[in-house]
C-alpha cells in the first residue's frame, strides 16, 4: 500500500494562498474523520502551517486520495480545487519518508532550522492519532521522523547560531563573558529594539539592569518592566564604570558614548571588558572605542554581519544534515520493507511446511516397518528439499522490498503458491 | 622495547593530533571521540614505555633531557584529556597535540648519550621532574595565550569565522591561561632553585654558564614578570597572552639548549 505526501508549502505556492488554506484544529479534526470515512485512505495525518498544507496518507490510489483531501480542505475554505492543483506536490514511498524526515528536521523549512516545525509535525501527528486515523504506516514513519528529527538538531549545528539580530548580540556577549549570569546591563535609550535585546539577556540570567533616558518617566517605566533601575541622564558616565554590556538606542543625532567617556571608565575596571550593543541610527556609540583594549562594540550593521556569518554556517551544517537524513531514509526503508514483506514469508512457510508434514506422514503410513533411522532421514530429507525451494523466493522478496518494488512480487508470490488474498 | 614502544605511542598522538585539527574544521563529534581515543591509546602506550624503562633503569626514567621531555609529553597528554572533559573545550586538543607531537619527535630523535655521572640521586630526580610539570603547565598557558588572541582578533574584527564559532569566551580562555601560569610558576621556580642547590653542590659553583640553564633562568623571569604583572598592574587579556609566548619561546630554547648544544645537562 503505498506512501505518499501531497502538499504545497512556502516553496511554491504564496502566502496568500497559503493563509486561505491553513486549517484550525476543530476543521481538522473533521476533515480527518471525513476522509477516514471516504474509504479511499487508510491512513492520514494533516501537517496545517502558516508555511505548508501537507496531507500524509496511505492509500491505494494516492492520486485520488490527494484529489479528494485538497477537495475537502478547498471546499471548507471556499477556494477553486482548480488554483490550487498546479501548485501541489506529490511524493511517493520513499520519497514521502524522505520528506517527512526534512520537514520534521526543519530542512525544508523557511529558516533552515527553525524549532517551531518539529512541535507542529508532533501536534498534527498527535491529532491523527486521537482521531485513531494513523496506523502502522504512518505511525512508525512519524515517531521516526522525530527521531531523525532529534539527531540532526543533537549531530548539527543548523539549529545553533542566532539568525535574529538580538539574539546574535547576546552569542556575542556569551563569547566575550564567561555566561551571563550575573552580569550587570544598562540600557540607554528606551527603544523596543533595545528592551527586547534586554529580555534575551535577562532570560539569560543578566543582572541587575539599569536604565537611562533622557525622558526620566519612561526610564522609570521601563525599569520597573524589566525589574531594574532607573538611572538619571547625567550619571550616564558613572554608570557606565560598574557594568558589563550597555545596550544602546537612543535618537539622538550625536554619540551619548564618546571614546573619552568610555577610556576613563577602562582605567577603573582592572580589565573588565565591557560589551557596547548600539542599535541605534544613527550610532550612540563613537567608532573610535574599538581601538580600546577590552571594549567589543558592535552596531547594528555588525551585528547583521555576525547574522549573515551565522546563517552560512547554518547552510553548512544542513548539509551534514541531508547526508544523516537520508542515511536515516535508507535504514528506515530496509526495515519497512522487511515490516511488508514478512508475513508472505511466514505463510509461505507455514504452507510448504503444512504440506511437508501431510506428505511425509502419507509416507510414513505406507511404510509401517520403517526404522526409526529411515523415518528420521524421510523427515530430514523433506525439510531440506522445502528449504532449499524456498530459499530463491524469499531472497528475491527481501530484495525487492529493499528497492522498493516488492508490490508485484508479493502479488506473483501468494498467487503462485496459493496463499489466498494479500492482506 | 623502550623505543618501539614510544614509537608506537608516538604514532598515536601524531593520528590524535590529526584527527584534532581535523575536529576544527569540520566538527564531527565522531572525529573528536577518535582523537581523544587515540590520544589515550598513545598514552597508555606510553605509560607502559615509562615502565619498562624505569625496570631497565631501576629507577625513575629521567636520567637525561630526552627522557625528562618523555615524561613531560606523559603528563601533557593526561592534562590534556581531563581538561577537554573538565572544562567542555574540546578543541583544546587541536592546539595542545600538535605540541605534544613536536616534544615527542625532539625527545625521541636525540638519542641520550652517555649520562653526566652528576645527573643521579634523588635530588636530581626532584629537580628533573618538577621542572617537567612546570613545562607541562606552561604548554596549557601557552594554547590559551593563542586561542585567546585568535577569539579576540575574531570579536575585534567583527567578522565571525571558524574561530569564532569553536572557540570558548574569552574569559575563559584568559581563566584557563592565568591558572596555568599560576600553577607552573611554583614548579618552575622550585625546580631551578633545586637545581641551583645541585650544581653548588656538584660542581661547587653556583653560577656556571650553562645553555639550558640560562634560557630556563630567562624564561622564569618572563614567567615571574607576567605573573607579578598579573597579580599587581591588573595584566590579563592580550598583554598577558603576548607574555605568555615569549615566555614559551624561552621554554623552547631551553630544552633546544640542552638537546644541542654541550653544557651540564648533557646531551
Amino acid at each position: 500500500m503505498p506512501l505518499f505526501v501531497a502538499g504545497l508549502s512556502h516553496r511554491n505556492a504564496p502566502v496568500a494562498l497559503r493563509e486561505q488554506l491553513a486549517v484550525e484544529e476543530d476543521k481538522l479534526r473533521e476533515l480527518l474523520h471525513d476522509l477516514q470515512a471516504s474509504d479511499v485512505l487508510r491512513e492520514v495525518v494533516v501537517l496545517s502551517t502558516c508555511n505548508r498544507v501537507e496531507v500524509y496518507g496511505v492509500a491505494e490510489a494516492p492520486g485520488e486520495a490527494r484529489a479528494l483531501a485538497f477537495r475537502h480542505l478547498c471546499r471548507h475554505r471556499g477556494i477553486d480545487l482548480a488554483t490550487v492543483e498546479p501548485m501541489l506536490y506529490t511524493h511517493l514511498e520513499a520519497d514521502a519518508v524522505r520528506h517527512a524526515f526534512r520537514v520534521s528536521s526543519s530542512l525544508d523549512s523557511m529558516m533552515i532550522g527553525e524549532p517551531q516545525i518539529l512541535g507542529q509535525v508532533k501536534d498534527a501527528f498527535a491529532l491523527a492519532q486521537a482521531c485513531e486515523v494513523v496506523g502502522p504506516h504512518l505511525h512508525p514513519l512519524f515517531s521516526q521522523a522525530f527521531n531523525v528529527a532529534k539527531r540532526v538538531r543533537t549531530e548539527t549545528e543548523i539549529a545553533r547560531h542566532a539568525v535574529s539580530v538580538s539574539f546574535a548580540a547576546v552569542e556575542l556577549a556569551k563569547k566575550i563573558f564567561d555566561g551571563l549570569g550575573g552580569r550587570a546591563v544598562l540600557l540607554v535609550g528606551a527603544g523596543k529594539m533595545s528592551e527586547l535585546a534586554a529580555k534575551h539577556l535577562v532570560e539569560q540570567g543578566a543582572y541587575p539592569i539599569y536604565v537611562a533616558n533622557r525622558t526620566w518617566a519612561r526610564a522609570q517605566e521601563l525599569a520597573r518592566a524589566l525589574s531594574g533601575t532607573a538611572v538619571p541622564w547625567d550619571e550616564l558616565p558613572t554608570a557606565l564604570a560598574s557594568v558589563d554590556i550597555v545596550v544602546t538606542s537612543t535618537g539622538a543625532t550625536e554619540p551619548v558614548v564618546t571614546r573619552g567617556m568610555v577610556t576613563r571608565v577602562m582605567h577603573g575596571r582592572r580589565g573588565r571588558p565591557l560589551f557596547f550593543i548600539d542599535i541605534a541610527v544613527p550610532r550612540d556609540v563613537e567608532a573610535g572605542v574599538d581601538g580600546l583594549d577590552d571594549v567589543y562594540r558592535y552596531d547594528i550593521d555588525d551585528l547583521k554581519q555576525v547574522v549573515d556569518a551565522n546563517l552560512r554556517e547554518r547552510a553548512r551544517e544542513a548539509q551534514r544534515a541531508e547526508t544523516l537524513v537520508e542515511r536515516e531514509v535508507a535504514k528506515f526503508l530496509a526495515r519497512q520493507g522487511d515490516v511488508e514483506v514478512i508475513p508472505t514469508i511466514v505463510s509461505l512457510r507455514e504452507r510448504l511446511e503444512e504440506i511437508r508434514q501431510g506428505e511425509v506422514r502419507k509416507t510414513l503410513a505406507r511404510l509401517p516397518d520403517a526404522s526409526p533411522e529411515t523415518r528420521a532421514a524421510i523427515d530430514a530429507l523433506s525439510t531440506a528439499m522445502v528449504n532449499k525451494i524456498l530459499h530463491a523466493p524469499i531472497t528475491k522478496l527481501r530484495e525487492s522490498s529493499r528497492a522498493g518494488s516488492s508490490r508485484s512480487w508479493l502479488e506473483l508470490v501468494h498467487e503462485l503458491f496459493g496463499l489466498g488474498r494479500r492482506p | 622495547m623502550h623505543a618501539t614502544l614510544i614509537n608506537a605511542a608516538v604514532i598515536g598522538y601524531i593520528a590524535a593530533t590529526g584527527l584534532a585539527l581535523a575536529y576544527l574544521v569540520q566538527r564531527h563529534d565522531l572525529v573528536h571521540r577518535l582523537s581523544v581515543l587515540a590520544a589515550l591509546a598513545g598514552w597508555a602506550v606510553h605509560t607502559v614505555a615509562l615502565i619498562v624503562r624505569s625496570l631497565e633503569l631501576g629507577g625513575p626514567p629521567l636520567r637525561s633531557l630526552p627522557e625528562a621531555i618523555s615524561v613531560a609529553v606523559w603528563v601533557i597528554v593526561l592534562l590534556q584529556v581531563l581538561l577537554e572533559q573538565r572544562t567542555g573545550v574540546r578543541v583544546l586538543g587541536a592546539f595542545v597535540m600538535p605540541i605534544v607531537v613536536m616534544l615527542s619527535l625532539k625527545a625521541t630523535s636525540a638519542r641520550p648519550g652517555a649520562l653526566t655521572p652528576a645527573l643521579a640521586g634523588a635530588w636530581v630526580w626532584v629537580h628533573i621532574a618538577l621542572a617537567m610539570v612546570g613545562i607541562a603547565a606552561f604548554v596549557f598557558n601557552f594554547a590559551g595565550a593563542i586561542m585567546y588572541l585568535l577569539q579576540e582578533r575574531q570579536l575585534k574584527t567583527k567578522r565571525p569565522g571558524a574561530f569564532y564559532y569553536r572557540l570558548p569566551s574569552l574569559e575563559t580562555l584568559d581563566r584557563l591561561t592565568f591558572r596555568t601560569l599560576a600553577l607552573g610558576f611554583p614548579f618552575l621556580t622550585t625546580g631551578l632553585v633545586l637545581g641551583l642547590l645541585w650544581a653548588r653542590a656538584a660542581w661547587g659553583s653556583t653560577f656556571t654558564f650553562d645553555p639550558l640553564a640560562f634560557f630556563s633562568f630567562l624564561a622564569w623571569v618572563v614567567y615571574a614578570g607576567t605573573l607579578a604583572g598579573r597579580a599587581i598592574a591588573g595584566w590579563h587579556g592580550r598583554r598577558a597572552a603576548y607574555f605568555s609566548i615569549v615566555g614559551f619561546a624561552a621554554l623552547v630554547l631551553t630544552l633546544g639548549a640542552g638537546l644541542f648544544l654541550p653544557g651540564r645537562h648533557g646531551s
